[in-house]
């Protein structure tokens, strides 16, 4: 395990590690496949509406230009700057607030949905932004807690009512799928940082009925839910969509009937280039395309857990994670849906789907993964029992020498 | 989580394994989702997205157009009605079918079988006219739907019908180009299937990526359009002056191979295929192999000139017009003597033509044949092209050679003998026909292109001059074509009159003869290769008589057209100047008669149209200035009035006028033009 540990200079002080390379590959070629996708997708609607066949791809592309750089710059950005309180607290607030002002004129509502901040020419998501910002808060916040997480009133309740207030928010908009993917990073994440498994079980018990409600309580999500069901006998109405996307998939078969070659997208499927980009690929690529597209979340994925692995201290373990935990659940969940396999929607593929601001985001996401992997210059470390391994660059040593190096949340103490 | 305890970073580690293996989980659950999609459950759904699609099929795949080689379109796409069901949407199967069959002219229990069908889709009714349509929609039966579909018009009806052949129901191509070149007009009805969005409105935006899929390529002819009608027009006069049975006519340009005009006699109208017969479909140029008869003369007279065996001044002796040969006796019309090649041809002495044959040898003379594309195909984009007769020297006899040299004994197609003399024309090159100029696809882009091909050279530069020189002189007077002879061109041509072989052991039918006349002009330099052949001509049988005044008349406009300027100083008094006045005159007068018309028709204007009364099966003309072509033909089609269409672009000007009376099922004349104003054509 020595080269996960890194190197200090001849001061004794830490040395950046160079970024996984590996991660920032699989990125780029899940970028570039999802500029070509959505070109093939989105070609054909945006001739026929806007009379030029590249206006998304061209879109598309100066988002992903400007991910590009924001990737690489917050790569060079020591992550140890989200441990500050004021630093984490405010971009929680700026996306939260962000997500509020979509209710007001500032905002753009599309079918029904207030989703966007209108910028100029350009829409903003705020909620690609707050998913990003809850993994930072809530790796923040555990970090600081440490062990009192096992605690109720401390460790548990706090990292509850935050995110709830955020998905409330979200839930306002309405936005269900970015209100599921942060309960479910809420929960991955108190889970891992040591949460009581009875209190976790505990809250999912009792949001139960509110998800219900929520369900059954809208008239659009429940004829969602019925169309989930059974997309074919609705294929007419409300499961227009879906079943188009499911003819999608079986009409590429194995092999796809080749890139650009697609008839769904000829306006039979709305939304091609968006959040039913996945059928496009099936249909163009095949079966053999959706896997191999699989394989590179994987890649990101499992990069992402080795980062959080090789992490020096537990709030890069948790950012790591988080991130990573992010990719895969939207990737999984979005590809899901498209197949009728989930019924919720809204969800876009991560890097793949079109969508500016969703890239940019997402892109400077990764950007902080990479910084993660390249190690902090500073002691990160929460509380003394980190400490206790501060100088000990031996894993099997087993000596712990506390207290010789002094942090400021230390000073907490148990 | 390095710094951390043992023991709290092993169970931090577990527990994200944990996770991890929940979204392994997951995607593996989403990789199988796949392969059940695309795998499992494919044929499934593939079937009922199939089903989806056809619900929506607006057209089938447009096919590109065909145009002339100027873009004039000679075959283009209009939408039109078709009827169609969805069985399980239909209540009362019976009585939607006793409906329908009331209008549709189709018998009820076939409707009603079809409608009671367990299918999503039935055809009914495909391609309706637009009364129909309006009568079914207002019956508002549930189940029973329109779409459009598109529909082959050829706007200019029997122009180079032969040429362009047609297409049938399912836009499949059955003859001609269309027929040959099927692959490229047709779209990719995939791809046009899908191209429906879900309202069922056709996607046929420009600039869309994919649209090139489903549209065909455009075929550009090589035909000129103008120069074809005109050649049209004088094949069926000569047909009928002289009461023959067929004939035809090829215009080539003998520089680069281009096929100007290819025209057959009887013809038919495109768009109502139903009323013709096969022989009337029949590609004369191409199909018809006949013996030339004299017109063969021309090669004959090259291949010698070339290989040395003649020289071109010295002379042949006659046997003053009777030559006991083998078994049999050759006659000539003339009781000449001595004469020097360009005699012989002038005079188009069989004899002399037997004794250069003699000369050359069967093998010399076969080899040339064939290099001049004789018993081979040319080629040209024309199905099943026939490759005439030429049998091996091998299998010629002394009198089989003697013979061929004068055209009978060899069979050939009209396109080979213009591709043959355009040998002579163009300096000595064999050259490919060409009927395509070029094949472009929806968004204009070339997909082929077709270039001047010289197959080989077969006769010198020098050969080919002192031939052309000699059949200059054939239309000169006292020649057998001076029926040719024009007013300020040289031409140079040859006559052929062939009997007809009808028996298997050279039996020779008295009655029966292609007469033909084959030619070029400006000879000085040539512009265009004449071929016109008549077959069974009854009032003469003469080439020269029949064949060669219709390629003067086609010589004399297509030169003018072309902007050739005559050259009056080149021309001594010729013979054919009387008759060409004569034509003049006439023209004039029938000039005068037009003026008369006009002034009548001003005065019938003075009523308005509006004013005359329908008489009982009239309509009103509708107003068609200003409307495309489309909208020309379903406006026509809705007052049952057929389409007699010419140019291309907005209609300029209708006859008759809008609101004059106008029997159904009569032709309205619509002059079209790019800018909507239309220029008389003279």
């Amino acid at each position: 395990m020595d080269s996960d540990f890194q190197t200090r200079d001849n001061k004794g002080r830490l040395q950046r590690r160079p970024m996984d390379k590996a991660l920032l590959v699989s990125v780029l070629m899940l970028c570039v496949f999802g500029l070509i996708m959505v070109f093939s997708a989105s070609a054909v609607e945006a001739g026929k509406k806007f009379d030029n066949p590249m206006l998304f791809f061209n879109k598309q592309a100066i988002f992903a230009g400007i991910g590009l750089v924001a990737m690489l710059v917050l790569a060079r950005v020591d992550y140890a700057i989200y441990t500050k309180s004021v630093v984490v607290w405010s971009m929680l607030a700026l996306a939260f607030f962000g997500v509020l002002a979509c209710k007001t004129p500032l905002g753009l509502t599309l079918n029904g949905a207030s989703r966007w901040l209108k910028a100029g020419p350009i829409t903003i998501q705020p909620a690609e932004a707050l998913k990003v910002c809850l993994v930072l808060w809530l790796s923040y916040s555990l970090n600081k807690k440490s062990l009192k997480i096992k605690s109720f009133s401390i460790g548990f309740l706090p990292h509850l009512i935050i995110p709830g207030m955020l998905m409330a928010a979200c839930m306002l908009q309405p936005d269900f799928g970015t209100t599921m993917v942060m309960a479910i990073l809420t929960f991955t994440l108190l889970f891992v940082a040591g949460a009581k498994l009875g209190y976790i079980l505990l809250a999912a018990i009792v949001s139960t009925p509110i998800v219900y409600f929520l369900i059954t309580g809208s008239a659009y999500r429940l004829a969602r839910m019925m169309t989930f069901l059974d997309p074919l006998a609705t294929r007419f109405t409300t499961g227009y969509q879906l079943s188009q996307s499911l003819f999608g998939y079986a009409s590429g078969g194995f092999s796809g009937r080749g890139l650009g070659d697609g008839l769904q997208k000829l306006l039979y499927l709305p939304e091609a280039h968006n959040d039913f980009i996945g059928s496009i690929i099936g249909e163009e690529l095949g079966v053999i395309g959706i896997w191999a597209v699989l394989l590179l979340y994987v890649v990101v994925a499992t990069r992402g857990i080795v980062i959080a692995f090789r992490s020096r201290d537990t709030f890069g373990t948790y950012v790591a994670f988080g991130i990573s935990t992010l990719f895969a659940i939207q990737a999984l969940l979005n590809l899901a849906v498209s197949m009728g396999l989930l019924p919720t929607k809204g969800l876009n593929l991560p890097f793949v789907s079109y969508g500016g601001s969703a890239l940019l985001i997402t892109m400077a996401a990764a950007g902080i993964l990479l910084s993660v992997s390249r190690g902090s210059k500073y002691e990160v470390a929460a509380d003394v029992e980190e400490l206790a391994e501060s100088t000990d660059t031996d894993d099997k040593s087993g000596r712990h020498r506390k207290g010789n190096r002094r942090s400021s949340s230390a000073q907490k103490g148990k | 989580m390095l710094l951390l305890t043992r023991d709290r970073r092993f169970w931090i580690r577990i527990r994200i394994c944990f996770i991890v293996s929940l979204m392994m989980a997951g995607t593996i659950a989403v990789g199988w989702g796949a392969w059940s999609l695309g795998v499992v459950r494919q044929k499934e759904l593939s079937d009922i997205a199939r089903e989806q699609y056809i619900r929506r099929i607006s057209v089938s795949a447009r096919r590109g157009l065909i145009t002339d080689r100027y873009g004039e379109e000679l075959a283009v796409e209009v939408e039109v009605d078709s009827i169609y069901a969805d069985p399980r949407e239909v209540k009362n199967a019976g009585y939607a079918a006793k409906k329908l069959a009331s209008v549709l002219d189709r018998e009820q229990d076939v409707l009603q079988r079809r409608l009671s069908s367990r299918k999503h889709f039935v055809w009914l009714k495909r391609r309706v006219s637009p009364s129909e349509s309006t009568k079914v929609k207002a019956m508002k039966l549930k189940g029973v739907h329109i779409v459009k579909e598109s529909k082959r018009f050829y706007p200019s009806r029997e122009l180079a019908a032969h040429v362009v052949g047609f297409a049938g129901m399912d836009s499949r191509g059955l003859e001609g180009v269309e027929r040959l070149f099927d692959d490229q007009l047709k779209g990719n009805q995939d791809a046009a299937s899908g191209l429906a969005d879900a309202q069922g409105n056709i996607v046929f935006s420009k600039g869309v990526f994919g649209a090139d899929k489903v549209v065909g390529n455009n075929i550009m002819l090589t035909i000129d359009r103008n120069l074809q009608f005109e050649v049209e027009e004088e094949l069926k006069n000569t047909v009928r002056l002289f009461q023959a049975k067929s004939g035809q006519i090829v215009v080539m340009d003998p520089n680069s191979g281009d096929v100007l005009a290819m025209a057959s006699y009887p013809t038919y109208n495109l768009n109502d295929i139903t009323s013709s017969n096969p022989d009337k479909r029949r590609n004369r140029a191409v199909l018809d192999v006949y013996e030339p008869g004299s017109t063969m003369k021309v090669f004959t007279l090259a291949a010698a000139i070339n290989s040395g065996v003649l020289r071109p001044n010295e002379k042949i002796f006659c046997e003053k017009g009777r030559m006991e040969f083998y078994d049999v006796v050759l006659h000539d019309d003339h009781r000449d003597g001595w004469l020097n090649p360009t005699q012989c041809l002038k005079r188009s002495s069989n004899i002399c033509f037997a004794k250069i044959a003699g000369r050359m040898g069967s093998k010399r003379l076969y080899r040339y044949m064939r290099r001049f594309g004789f018993g081979e195909k040319t080629n040209v984009q024309v199905p099943y092209e026939m490759r005439g007769l030429l049998q091996h020297h091998n299998e010629w006899s002394e009198f089989l050679t003697a013979t061929i040299a004068f055209g009978q004994g060899i069979g050939v197609t009209g396109i080979q003998m213009a591709t043959a003399l355009s040998t002579i024309a163009n300096g000595g090159k064999l050259m490919k026909p060409n009927l395509i100029r070029k094949v472009t696809d929806a968004e204009g882009e070339i997909i082929l292109e077709n270039t001047p091909t010289v197959r080989r050279r077969v006769i010198s530069r020098r050969t080919a001059r002192l031939v052309t020189d000699m059949m200059t002189a054939v239309t000169e007077e006292g020649g057998t074509g001076s029926e040719a002879a024009l007013e300020g061109y040289l031409v140079a041509g040859k006559t052929g009159t062939a009997q007809k072989s009808t028996g298997a052991h050279g039996y020779r039918d008295k009655e029966k003869f292609v007469a033909s006349f084959f030619g070029f002009v400006p000879a000085d330099n040539p512009r265009m290769v004449i071929s016109v052949v008549i077959d069974e001509p009854l009032v003469s049988y003469y080439g020269g008589t029949v064949a060669a005044p219709a390629l003067r008349r086609i010589a004399d406009k297509a030169l003018r057209d072309m902007g050739v300027t005559p050259n009056f100083t080149v021309r001594r008094g010729n013979p054919a100047s009387k008759a060409e006045d004569a034509e003049l005159s006439t023209e004039r007068e029938q000039e005068g008669t037009v003026v008369e018309n006009t002034a009548v028709n001003e005065q019938a204007a003075m009523i308005t149209p509006a004013e005359i009364p329908l008489k009982k099966g009239q309509v009103r003309t509708p107003k068609l200035i200003g409307l495309p072509m489309g909208l020309v033909v379903s406006e026509l089609a809705e007052f049952e009035l057929r389409p007699l269409f010419f140019g291309t672009g907005v209609a300029a000007e209708q006859t008759p006028a809008p609101g004059v009376p106008i029997d159904k099922g009569e032709y309205v004349q619509v002059n079209f033009s790019p800018n909507g104003e239309y220029e008389g054509n003279q």
